[in-house]
């Protein structure tokens, strides 16, 4: 990819859903940028468009209008295949559902994302970060939430994407195992610099960012870099 | 941009697809299932397999034994022992100058009869002549020397009877009648002679000329596409004779006793020796088999005891046809043998003049081989003609099935194998790409999740084709391993417990491997891959979003006020309905075959119960001829005896020129009572059931029957059917026949009779048609086939359950989640189970109910199309309880699923619904 003048520059993104009376729009030109090694948080409340968003960064669905270039790589000129390709190279995904392959152990649905990757990380390295080296032998189903979400979060990163998108992580966790994903998260943006863009609703969270992104009704409500960054462990909610 | 893993400590080399890990734990996981899945595809792959191989290893031993044991070209019997002359002009091909050979024997014939003829003719009406031109001559003269001797006339007219009475007296009138006769006769006779003799054979040239163009239409004189056809003939005599194998003074059979020779048709031997001894044969091998005779048996041939010393495989008796004409071979009561001159001159019934001939050019194929026979046909019926010998049967090879059929039949048992193979593989595909698509809507968000994460969709296709892949890949390795040895050994016994086949080397068969490994891989992957390609052409967010249904949400369909759990079925009915669709279609695969394995002994029980029904006489007597050598017309005191005419006709079409046998019957006939025969029009026939059955044949169509040999065609109107005949048959008045046939008014062909006719001298019966002719096509059948169909009954039992079991196991399994949930709320496994297996069980009914008249119905036009291509006809029977049957097996097969199934459902966890609730 070429180079830009930001990492990723989302400009006057929009999109709807329906047509005629039934039209909603999600997103009303949503214009915005990151920087590479960014913690970015979307936050807003249900149906403010932040999955919507965080799913077009991710490729996976398409704006109306507007373009979101990486590196002055514009992803609205590449084809089905690139996209894939995009995906592959660049992004790691972490969705509220942890959704692992039910018969593959920890280890081996890491390396499900490590097989997309001609140079990943070292699977037995991140297992120690991960805090699952010991569980790497159990299926998910011998799995806590958190332990899965863990193993989740090792499939994203294990390919060492540029940008880490995240999708509520901890939306189905409870306090502690959430404060102990969101550490997990921090960790691994500052050990391998990824860029983070994580979608929550997690008002506290954005205390730990780099950049916060607030949405409500399709548009930006706030745009704005944080000073005062603190750590997840000092998270309180 | 950064992507630099060494950076980051990466990994060396790309890691081998995680997801290839799954597979072993898949299998493991649900190997009840691929185990099923893996025996019935091993088990098919290995049958069909052992079947390419077995056939294939036998056709090449049958083909190269077509050169090693001197296969002829096809024979043919002649009336009498041609002479040395007449085998060499029809070895030449060429034909017989048919019009020289008529002018010839009619010159001779003229020559030898008309001076005898003319000579009486022509002095009867000279004599009579001349002496009343003499009487007045004589008068004239007497009284010219009256009046010379001064009377006047009236004197000379009054002396005149008294003057040739003296004159008469005296010899003086003799004198001169004998002078006067001796000239003119002489004069008169050389005129009228050569006048006469003219006018003979000008008629006689006329009426060659007539009886010329018939033959020239007979045996195409005039064919301009006839080339001569040189052949090298041989000598293949024979005789029929009876056969009492075991000895109970009563006959068992008929054996057809061939010289040993080593000219052509020549005999593997299977076991024993060849004859040396006079008292010694060899007897073909499946007969023995079949009656339980071995090498060292005694054996009752022609009243004579010999002793077994060989089995035999004649390479022109692959299978034991005894007339080309008969429908079925029979390997129990008819057998082929050999013996040493001396044995086989010690036998007593007539010879049969058979000769085999080998054309001198091989033909390059069946077309030309087809001509070639025309050609030396024309030959053969021209010289025979010309040499004053009758031509009985001429039978070209490819037109014989005693060498034909069991390559044929081996041929068909291979393209059927393939068929059912495909099928089996098709419904086996649908059955793992429906699994393949459950499977994906369950896993909806991982694989919306791989594919956000960058898995491409040709990944995730490979990946769910692995499975169908590598289980057909591994059953196609064992099958074809079972396949070239313990089913090929197992087809091989089918075979020889049919053909009288030679010894054979097992081939490696490349067309087994790809019929039983390409084309089913072809075929699982061709199937999966439309299905899973399909299923997974939805976007990543389509399927974290589980939104995989193609335009949008189901409308739930309206139902009546029906209670609750009709309404629940119902609903589950409609939700599972693609399932039911491949449940529906897999009982009716298994009912066609088991239309098959209860419909073929069905359809042979009805015809060897009503074979005497349908035989208008016990016994047909065919005669050589209905008069004796001595001119007599051959009677029997036989009080039920009929006479009755009958001829063979050909009914030609492309698929198989089809013996039709005519008969001509006596007015008021008891044996085929047909009301109006006697007052058909002059080319109206009725025919019989068979022949309407077969041919699709309405009252009021015409037929075009032509003749065996010759080149003449007969058209009939159809008046009516007659349904006491299981023969290819026609019906007409004697009269009718006498005249279409154009033979003697009295000519007749034989008796029919329901008592056995005692009185006829053997030598003068051709053959006797009784109900056996029916029976022994039903015998041989039911031992070839009779044991197979019964495995074959418990193979679609196990079938049924295998295709029920896999196709249930899906909507069960589909249905996991709702089951769970029911569960939850509080609903026993009885209840469950009479909501959801009854569900499955209603349509299986339907299913089964449909399926089998169905099947019986596809069974029934397979058929008749593969009858079609054989002589003869018997229509596909099924009982009331054959359907019965039918329904139970399957049933059977259901029942024994249903107790799994309702286990399965037991089985279901509580928490599995809220394991899997969003």
């Amino acid at each position: 990819m070429g180079q830009g003048k930001h990492f990723l520059q989302i400009v006057d993104i929009t999109k709807s859903f329906g047509s005629g009376d039934t039209k909603q729009e999600v997103l009303r030109g949503i214009s915005f940028s990151v920087e590479k090694g960014e913690f970015c948080v979307l936050l807003g409340p249900s149906g403010s468009g932040k999955s919507t968003l965080l799913n077009i960064i991710g490729g996976i669905d398409s704006a109306d209008s507007g373009s979101i270039s990486i590196h002055g790589d514009n992803l609205k000129e590449l084809g089905e295949k690139r996209l894939t390709q995009y995906r592959r190279r660049h992004l790691g995904y972490v969705f509220q559902q942890y959704n692992l392959i039910p018969n593959l152990n920890v280890r081996e649905n890491i390396e499900v994302g490590a097989y997309l990757s001609d140079a990943p990380l070292d699977t037995d390295e991140l297992l120690h970060t991960l805090e699952l080296y010991e569980h790497r032998h159990k299926l998910p189903n011998q799995l806590s939430g958190g332990q899965q979400q863990r193993v989740s979060i090792g499939r994203a990163i294990v390919k060492n994407p540029d940008i880490l998108l995240c999708d509520e992580p901890t939306g189905a966790l409870d306090y502690t195992t959430s404060k102990e994903i969101l550490k997990l998260i921090e960790e691994i943006n500052r050990k391998y610099q990824n860029t983070v863009i994580m979608v929550t609703h997690n008002e506290a969270i954005q205390n730990m960012a780099d950049h916060v992104i607030r949405l409500r009704d399709g548009r930006v409500r706030l745009d704005e870099r944080n000073t005062r960054r603190i750590s997840a462990d000092a998270l309180e909610w | 941009m950064r992507w630099n893993g060494e950076e980051y400590g990466g990994m060396k080399g790309k890691i081998k697809n995680p997801l290839t890990k799954r597979l072993p734990r898949e299998l493991v996981g649900d190997w009840r299932k691929y185990l099923v899945v893996c025996l019935f595809l091993v088990l098919t792959i290995g049958f069909v397999s052992g079947m390419y191989v077995a056939n294939e290893s036998m056709l090449s031993a049958a083909n190269s034994g077509v050169e090693k044991y001197k296969l002829e070209d096809g024979h043919f019997e002649l009336a009498e022992k041609a002479d040395p002359e007449l085998l060499e002009a029809i070895a030449t091909g060429e034909k017989a100058d048919v019009k020289s050979y008529y002018l010839k024997t009619a010159k001779a014939e003229l020559d030898d009869a008309f001076e005898g003829e003319f000579n009486a003719e022509f002095t009867e009406e000279f004599d009579a002549e001349f002496s009343k031109h003499f009487e007045e001559s004589f008068e004239e003269q007497v009284k010219e020397s009256l009046l010379s001797q001064g009377l006047d006339e009236a004197s000379a007219i009054g002396m005149l009877p008294s003057a040739i009475a003296q004159a008469k007296e005296s010899g003086a009138y003799q004198d001169a009648f004998d002078a006067a006769y001796s000239d003119a006769f002489s004069s008169a006779y050389d005129e009228a002679y050569k006048k006469a003799y003219d006018e003979a054979w000008s008629k006689i040239l006329a009426e060659i000329d007539e009886k010329y163009a018939d033959a020239e239409e007979k045996y195409k004189l005039n064919d301009a596409d006839f080339r001569p056809v040189p052949v090298s003939l041989y000598e293949n005599f024979y005789r029929n004779e009876e056969e009492d194998h075991d000895h109970d003074g009563v006959t068992d059979g008929s054996v057809r006793v061939y010289l040993k020779t080593d000219d052509v048709n020549l005999a593997c031997l299977m076991d024993g020796r060849f004859p040396e001894g006079d008292d010694e044969i060899a007897i073909d091998r499946m007969h023995a088999d079949n009656v339980g005779l071995k090498v060292g048996d005694a054996i009752t041939v022609g009243n004579k005891e010999w002793k077994v010393v060989g089995l035999l495989a004649y390479v022109n008796y692959a299978t034991l046809h005894e007339k080309s004409t008969d429908v079925m071979f029979d390997a129990l009561k008819f057998n082929v043998a050999m013996t040493t001159k001396e044995g086989f001159d010690s036998l007593q019934t007539p010879i049969h003049y058979g000769y085999a001939w080998q054309y001198q050019n091989s033909p390059e194929d069946e077309t030309e081989e087809k001509q070639l026979a025309d050609n030396f046909l024309a030959a053969v019926l021209t010289q025979t003609v010309t040499a004053e010998n009758e031509l009985t049967d001429f039978l070209p090879t490819y037109a014989n099935p005693a060498v034909y059929f069991a390559v044929d039949d081996m041929g068909g048992d291979m393209a059927m194998g393939g068929v059912l193979l495909d099928i089996l593989i098709v419904i086996i595909a649908f059955i793992f790409a429906v699994t393949i698509s459950n499977t994906i809507m369950r896993e909806s968000r991982t694989i919306g999740t791989l594919r956000a994460s960058g898995y491409t969709r040709g990944e995730l296709i490979r990946h769910y084709l692995s499975m169908p892949v590598i289980v057909t890949l591994f059953s196609e390795a064992l099958g074809n391993l079972l396949g070239y040895t313990v089913f090929k050994d197992v087809v091989v016994s089918m075979y020889y417990n049919s053909y009288s086949l030679p010894v054979y080397e097992t081939l490696w068969n490349p067309s087994a491997f790809v019929k039983t490994t390409l084309i089913p891989l072809i075929l699982m992957f061709a199937v999966n891959f439309i299905v899973v390609a399909r299923k997974l052409r939805y976007t990543p967010l389509a399927f974290l979003r589980q939104d995989l249904k193609k335009g949008g949400r189901k409308r739930a369909i309206r139902l009546p006020r029906w209670n609750f759990f009709r309404r629940f079925r119902m609903r589950i009915i409609f939700q599972n309905a693609p399932n039911y669709l491949i449940l529906f279609f897999g009982v009716f695969f298994v009912t066609v075959l088991l239309a098959m394995a209860v419909g073929m002994p069905d359809t042979l029980d009805y015809y060897k119960e009503n074979a005497s029904d349908m035989m208008f006489a016990d016994y047909q007597y065919i005669l050589n001829s209905c008069e004796e050598e001595d001119g007599n017309v051959i009677e029997t005191s036989n009080d039920s005896a009929e006479r009755f005419a009958m001829t063979s006709l050909i009914r030609k079409s492309d698929a198989i020129n089809e013996e039709v046998s005519v008969y001509g019957i006596e007015d008021g006939s008891s044996y085929v009572p047909i009301d109006g025969l006697s007052s058909l029009r002059e080319n109206e026939v009725y025919i019989s059931d068979s022949f309407r059955d077969k041919y699709d044949v309405s009252v009021g169509d015409t037929i075009l029957l032509d003749e065996k040999y010759e080149s003449k065609q007969y058209q009939f109107k159809v008046a009516g059917f007659y349904d006491r005949s299981l023969s290819i048959a026609v019906f007409m008045p004697i009269g009718q026949f006498r005249s279409v046939f154009g033979v003697a008014q009295d000519a007749f062909s034989g008796y029919l009779s329901d008592s056995e006719i005692t009185d006829l001298e053997e030598s003068s019966i051709a053959t006797v048609i009784t109900e056996r002719e029916i029976t022994k096509m039903c015998d041989q059948l039911d031992h070839s086939m009779g044991a197979y169909m019964r495995y074959f009954q418990v193979l679609c039992i196990l079938l049924s359950a295998v295709m029920i079991y896999l196709l249930t196991k899906i909507i069960v399994e589909k249905n996991e989640n709702a089951i769970s949930m029911t569960k939850v709320l509080g609903y026993e496994n009885s209840e469950i189970a009479r909501l959801y297996l009854l569900s499955t069980t209603m349509v299986f009914l339907v299913c089964n109910t449909v399926s089998v008249f169905l099947g019986t119905l596809v069974m029934s036009a397979a058929w008749r199309a593969i009858m079609s291509s054989y002589s003869g006809w018997f229509a596909f029977m099924i009982t009331p309880a054959g359907y019965a049957t039918m329904f139970l097996f399957v049933l059977i097969g259901y029942l024994v699923v249903l107790f799994f199934d309702f286990r399965r459902v037991k089985r279901i966890p509580l928490n599995l619904a809220l394991k899997n609730a969003d």
